[in-house]
């Protein structure tokens, strides 16, 4: 289902060639119609946050004199509110666990989309995040385990280490999985491979 | 329920462990020993030779972690850094190994099921973050000493964030999914979920201490190099 309704977005970024950049590249995205609210201070930022229903808020962490995201949402007219970090540089996990999502100045569109997407319409995107794994990933993870590298699999199969790479980043991502170990364990609780082929 | 609020000198030292017992952790890395009767803050500090105002950023830091009411000044970077290196030394010599402990008493090990590798995966996140805290030790607490020394760093070893932090909690939170999801049907469930509240308290405090790092030792590094 398409909704009609228009989010309120509010951007709260002192320097001038990422506010544009943010909000031109928001404006790109036509299946999701925005109003965008530039504010430029702290003042401003939870004044507005108080009067209108905002959505989303993108800050730079540093906006302000860094405020906390949980104070903001106190002063928040709409208690639901989401509050992103802009990325400038980087920032450790445990800081941008204190917001619910971050952009980072080098995402490009089709990852500002996604984010801003799974935020916005939470139920209809993470749904499609489901742990299928194609008859193909499972042979390359049964490779994998078994310690091939990339090359080797590549070869076996006649296709691209590039196609590799993509097969093991789609598995890492379906499977919350990023580690050889976690991947084994997964392989052969789900009879994958059996233990007694892996070498270790 | 803890209740947040802002603790001063004159609160008693029993009336900060009573709202959050988290803030025990934090008494025994200052090297403030239990048994203090009924003292004030500023009394049981005094006593442990701890350096009062940083005692009390960091515990209201921890305690409400709003930015407003931290005075970056009061901090000594001597006393934060002691209390940072204890910090490390309770997550590797103390905690995690105690968790491993608890793995093992709640996980039947043998080579015939993935019960082993669970442990291996279990180790190979405790040997990642050892490498990122003794890559912190290396680099940013070498760079604090300096500072309290009055000797010059460069530019470019500031401020250094860090980088690790992100791919530590990663593994740390699969590690717990494989657990819940992949443990052997006989594991002992009560000895597991002992294990598994540690591991979720573990990430909770590892947690806390990246923002004090974050929050607290690189703004007082930073107002320590303008002072000059």
């Amino acid at each position: 289902m398409i909704s009609k309704k228009s989010y309120n977005i509010i951007i709260a970024e002192t320097a001038p060639i990422i506010l544009s950049g943010l909000v031109s590249s928001i404006k790109k995205f036509k299946d999701l119609p925005a109003n965008i609210l530039e504010v430029d201070s702290k003042k401003s930022l939870l004044e507005t946050i108080s009067l209108e229903k905002i959505d989303l808020l993108l800050m730079n962490p540093t906006f302000g004199g860094l405020l906390h995201p949980e104070e903001i949402k106190k002063s928040s007219l709409n208690p639901d509110i989401k509050i992103f970090a802009i990325e400038i540089v980087k920032l450790n996990r445990s800081s941008l666990s204190l917001y619910d999502g971050h952009i980072h100045v080098a995402d490009d569109l089709t990852e500002i989309r996604y984010k801003l997407g799974s935020l916005i319409n939470p139920k209809k995107e993470k749904g499609e995040e489901k742990e299928n794994l194609s008859q193909r990933e499972k042979e390359i993870i049964s490779f994998v385990v078994k310690g091939f590298t990339n090359q080797e699999i590549a070869d076996k199969l006649f296709i691209s280490v590039h196609t590799v790479m993509t097969h093991r980043k789609n598995i890492a991502r379906k499977l919350q999985i990023h580690s050889a170990t976690g991947l084994t364990i997964y392989a052969i609780v789900n009879n994958i491979v059996d233990l007694s082929e892996i070498k270790l | 329920m803890v209740k947040k609020r802002k603790y001063s000198s004159r609160d008693k030292m029993i009336s900060l462990i009573s709202n959050d017992y988290r803030l025990l952790q934090v008494l025994s890395r200052f090297g403030i020993q239990l048994g203090f009767s009924d003292k004030s803050i500023s009394e049981v500090c005094e006593d442990a030779g701890v350096d009062c105002g940083t005692f009390l950023t960091v515990v209201n830091f921890i305690n409400n972690e709003n930015l407003e009411n931290i005075d970056i000044n009061s901090l000594s970077l001597q006393s934060l850094l002691h209390y940072l290196k204890q910090s490390h030394s309770y997550f590797l010599d103390f905690y995690l190994p105690s968790i491993r402990r608890k793995l093992l008493d709640g996980i039947i090990l043998r080579d015939s099921d993935v019960s082993f590798l669970i442990i291996k995966l279990f180790d190979e996140y405790v040997e990642g973050i050892k490498e990122h805290m003794e890559e912190e030790e290396q680099h940013l607490f070498k760079n604090v000493e300096a500072l309290i020394n009055h000797k010059a760093i460069s530019e470019n070893d500031f401020p250094v964030y860090s980088r690790h932090h992100e791919e530590v909690g990663i593994k740390l939170r699969e590690l717990k999914n494989i657990i819940i999801k992949y443990c052997p049907s006989d594991s002992r469930a009560n000895l597991l979920n002992a294990a598994l509240y540690d591991i979720y308290r573990c990430e909770e405090e590892l947690e806390s201490h990246c923002r004090i790092e974050d929050f607290l030792l690189l703004p007082a590094m930073n107002a320590h190099l303008k002072d000059k």
